[in-house]
């Protein structure tokens, strides 16, 4: 097994491996998107080159209503839940970081809590809240919308805790000693610095919100509610048309719009500043 | 500088949030689980504890045990978790090893490709396997043809008539691990990439091969990271039930979180459900405090470093 | 005066440990005052409690007859360099020189002048558009200088502003920041760790030591006239001496081994087992065997050549290590290793240091810390 070993090269057993994991991993997924665009009937079978499942006449996303309402939907929940989700948990990073006091484990844990419970957990929990305790909201959009936020918030309080961890205390101080009164330090110094980490943990919602299904579908109501991912779910056993892929296709699409325009302001904004920061705190 | 109570206040939002919408959400399940049913077969919740009925508990607790009809089921799910935590334990453990220590140049670009998945909708991954494994899909075609299909119905893994999507094990297992892999390796990869490489090399300038370094030295020292990212598809992958209905659809191969949603979002008894959910949550309750003990651990370690 | 400080009683407590212990220290207005001592002595937590980032346990603040200790920091007018300039890195220069001054309510014609004014006192009127990032080291210290003296303080506070800097610039910077104190006449209190620069820039020194005050004065003072071990010993070389002492009139009989040395300055009333000091450059090395009062023989252990002096590790006949600091005006060098001497040590140079109550840890008499 002597080329195997090359104590100075790359062991080629791993390489191996690992180009065989991300084939097996991506390619299943890069045909369903091919798929996609397939111009007959099948989606097991190539038929030439189209984009009628994507805005054709009849039967593409454009024009058949439940494809187009859950798209629409699906991203009615992504921005509700990114509007409420981030300052929520904004707030709640600021006010964890600087808890002075008993209780703040306790928060801290509750917090964490909806990050590693099994989403079937919070989907029975959550259907049970809103059939029992809050009737009168029920099952629905709005129900969709809260059990979404619920757990999007802890990804946004981990996110924003760690940027505020190496911004650190100094520039509030700073901003004390010119003259500035505590919300003025949070508004002109704190959130400014923030803001990188603010529009990461943004779109980071957003993704997870457009990709959620459990929690989505437990508290769903009538068929306005579907989502995407619902429907791929009812679907997919069925015998559906490419159209399918052609909206699982559009979804994954936004998701990965989002998630690079995030980075890329990230890595504008966040590399200037953390070059400065490094150089003046770590003296 | 503030108050105490200026800080808090901007938490207060949240602590709300969260005490409503998962706190009391999850009581609601105690409640629910403890409680009764009335004619309607609806739930009756109990609040009080001093209320609380034990029956459904114990009729729950009576039905995954040996001889119930859940029996099956929660053996069924073990086993599945099981097979799949291996499965993907093998293959990623060395894509991660691969990715923190021989990457070089290429690093960048392997780990977009291996963070890709995470971001991919998990009922997309499982479409496109509905579609490869379907009775004319690419997939079936092709494995047919290599000779798989035979090897394997001869070898029992598979069963003779159905193909691969109907009550197949197999395909269930090879989904669950195919479906949690992307989140298993990304621990893996932290851990392994905060390895000091000069612990290695010392061993290794004090005679170890190769081999040597890695069992005694690179291994021990990823175990944590091992421990923590099993626990993390662990937990998910036990309440699964998109997963086995989708690639399968069969009783055959159903989960325990089938049970559930059958119980609950298919509504078929709410209080049975509520108590199964509970069962589960608390037997997943250990878990999930090692996997954030550790997590916190691991953070401290790293900030002392 | 205006920006007289004083720290009356002045406790801080973190928990169990105690950082600053109750101390009196009086900063006159318009003096640069530096507080010195040794990481964990008390001086940043007291220059913090000064500007309110940390609020005194106990004890008053008073600030121009004001006792300030419970005032939040934002409405003190006391302004901060810190040691690592925090520089708000999403303003440029002059967003940060300017802003404090939203708080003054000026028009913006008289902030942009203020502004332009400042960064010209602190020659950085050109940078005024750069953001922090694009500054080096020097400039940055500058911005956060002009930032903090553009809201005209009373008082303004200097956390270890240098500490960052290389040793030429750093020179450089220390002879600006005096120059600079002198010219605007206001209270600079100063921190350091280095007590070469707290000699060098300040009108008053406080020593500090875990939490207390173990001497304030000028820095001719501090240097020449010790109070007590600890001061002696962080300032400098300080050669010291164990004794057995006797008081003789207004001086002090010191019996050291066999001999016995008059002790004319420090505590010449102590009784019993005492420390005597001597600073290196007070040391006057003679040929063997000169005779005289406070003479003792020796032998060249070392002779380091520092440049601008020499100097001499002389082990003595009783066992002990002296140091000596021998100018060089030119002349040939005389004391080469090996060379046996008399150091003379002038009765008036020698300091009879009072035993401390309860001794912390004393330093051996082989003093072997290279001066600084």
């Amino acid at each position: 097994m002597s080329f195997l070993r090359n104590p100075w090269g790359k062991p080629r057993f791993l390489v191996l491996v690992t180009g065989l994991y991300i084939f097996w991993s991506l390619i299943p997924v890069a045909l369903a998107v091919l798929f996609a665009f397939n111009d007959g009937r099948s989606r097991t079978t190539w038929q030439g080159f189209s984009t009628r499942w994507f805005t054709g006449a009849s039967g593409s996303v454009f024009h058949d209503p439940a494809l187009q309402g859950a798209l629409k939907h699906t991203l009615f929940l992504g921005v509700v839940c990114v509007l409420v989700a981030t300052p929520i948990g904004v707030a709640l990073a600021l006010g964890l970081q600087r808890w002075r006091g008993p209780g703040g484990g306790t928060v801290n844990t509750v917090m964490l809590l909806p990050l590693v419970t099994p989403e079937i957990v919070m989907g029975v929990a959550l259907l049970l809240l809103f059939l029992q305790v809050l009737p009168f909201v029920g099952l629905g959009s709005t129900a969709q919308a809260i059990g979404q936020v619920t757990f999007t918030i802890s990804y946004v309080v981990v996110i924003v805790r760690g940027r505020l961890v190496s911004i650190g205390k100094d520039y509030e101080e700073a901003a004390a000693d010119l003259g500035a009164p505590p919300h003025d330090q949070l508004l002109r110094v704190l959130l400014p610095l923030l803001a990188p980490a603010i529009v990461a943990s943004a779109a980071v919602v957003f993704a997870i919100s457009l990709d959620d299904f459990v929690v989505t579908q437990y508290l769903s109501g009538d068929a306005s509610t579907t989502t995407v991912s619902m429907l791929l779910y009812s679907s997919a056993r069925a015998a559906p048309t490419p159209a399918l892929n052609a909206l699982a296709t559009i979804a994954l699409l936004i998701t990965l719009a989002t998630l690079g325009l995030a980075y890329l302001v990230y890595r504008r904004f966040a590399t200037s500043d953390e070059a400065a920061a490094m150089a003046g705190v770590e003296v | 500088m503030g108050s105490r109570w200026t800080w808090r206040l901007l938490a207060l939002p949240g602590v709300a949030w969260l005490s409503v919408f998962f706190l009391l959400a999850f009581y609601a399940v105690v409640a629910v689980a403890f409680g009764n049913q009335n004619t309607l077969s609806e739930p009756v919740p109990y609040w009080n504890p001093l209320d609380w009925n034990v029956g459904y508990m114990l009729a729950t607790l009576e039905n995954i045990w040996q001889g119930g009809p859940f029996f099956k089921v929660f053996i069924r799910t073990f086993v599945f978790v099981a097979f799949a935590l291996s499965l993907a334990l093998l293959i990623g453990y060395p894509v991660a090893y691969f990715a923190a220590r021989h990457a070089g140049r290429w690093k960048g670009l392997v780990l977009l490709l291996l963070i890709l998945p995470f971001w991919i909708n998990y009922l997309m991954r499982m479409l496109a396997w509905i579609n490869l494994l379907s009775p004319d899909g690419l997939g079936t075609r092709f494995l047919s043809t290599i000779g798989i299909e035979r090897l394997f119905i001869s070898a029992d893994l598979l069963a003779a008539k159905g193909g691969w999507l109907e009550g197949q094990p197999f395909t269930v297992i090879m989904a669950l691990t195919y479906g949690y892999l992307p989140f298993l390796i990304l621990p893996l990869y932290a851990s392994l990439d905060r390895i000091d490489q000069r612990q290695i090399e010392a061993a290794r300038d004090l005679g170890a091969s190769p081999a040597g370094a890695f069992f005694r030295v690179t291994l021990p020292l990823s175990r944590p990271g091992i421990l923590a990212g099993m626990v993390l598809i662990a937990l998910p992958m036990f309440g699964d039930y998109y997963t086995p209905d989708l690639v399968s659809s069969s009783t055959k191969t159903s989960m325990i979180g089938n049970q559930i949603d059958q119980l609950t979002r298919q509504g078929s008894s709410k209080v049975e459900g509520a108590a199964l959910t509970l069962v589960l949550a608390v037997a997943l309750l250990g878990l999930m405090f090692y996997y954030l003990r550790s997590t916190r651990s691991a953070d401290d370690r790293a900030e002392t470093a | 005066m205006q920006g007289e400080i004083h720290l009356e009683e002045l406790t801080k407590q973190f928990g169990d440990v105690v950082a600053v212990d109750g101390i009196d220290v009086r900063m006159p207005g318009g003096e640069f005052f530096t507080m010195v001592g040794p990481s964990g002595c008390g001086k940043t937590t007291t220059l913090r409690m000064i500007a309110g980032f940390e609020r005194p346990t106990s004890g008053r603040i008073v600030l121009d007859d004001v006792d300030v200790a419970q005032v939040p920091p934002h409405k003190r007018n006391v302004n901060t360099v810190f040691q690592s300039y925090a520089l708000f890195p999403h303003l440029d220069v002059a967003g940060n020189v300017g802003f404090g001054l939203k708080y003054k309510r000026l028009t913006k014609a008289e902030h942009q002048a203020r502004v332009a004014e400042t960064l010209a006192l602190v020659q950085l009127g050109d940078y005024a558009k750069r953001k922090p990032s694009q500054l080096s080291g020097g400039q940055q210290q500058r911005v956060a200088l002009a930032r903090a003296l553009v809201l005209t303080p009373q008082v303004l506070l200097l956390d270890e502003p240098l500490g960052a800097l290389d040793a030429r610039l750093r020179k450089d910077l220390q002879v600006e920041l005096k120059a600079l104190q002198a010219e605007l006449g206001i209270t600079f209190v100063f921190v350091t760790h280095d007590q070469e620069e707290a000699l060098t820039m300040s009108d008053r020194v406080a020593v500090m030591s875990g939490g207390r005050v173990e001497q304030a004065g000028t820095p001719r003072e501090i240097y020449e006239e010790p109070a007590t071990l600890f001061v002696a010993d962080f300032l400098g070389v300080s050669n010291l001496i164990d004794a057995e002492a006797t008081p003789d009139g207004e001086a002090c009989a010191l019996r050291v081994g066999e001999r016995t040395l008059r002790g004319a300055a420090g505590a010449t009333d102590a009784r019993g087992a005492v420390k005597a000091m001597i600073r290196p450059e007070r040391v006057l090395v003679e040929a063997q065997g000169a005779p005289g009062e406070n003479r003792l023989p020796g032998m060249v252990e070392r002779a380091v050549y520092v440049g601008s002096a020499h100097e001499l590790h002389v082990r003595l006949v009783g066992g002990g290590l002296l140091k000596a600091t021998i100018r060089n005006d030119g002349s040939a060098f005389a004391y080469e290793e090996g060379t046996p001497v008399t150091l003379h040590l002038p009765a008036d140079a020698l300091r009879v240091l009072a035993p401390a109550p309860g001794a912390s840890e004393s330093p051996e008499l082989a003093d072997d810390r290279a001066p600084e």
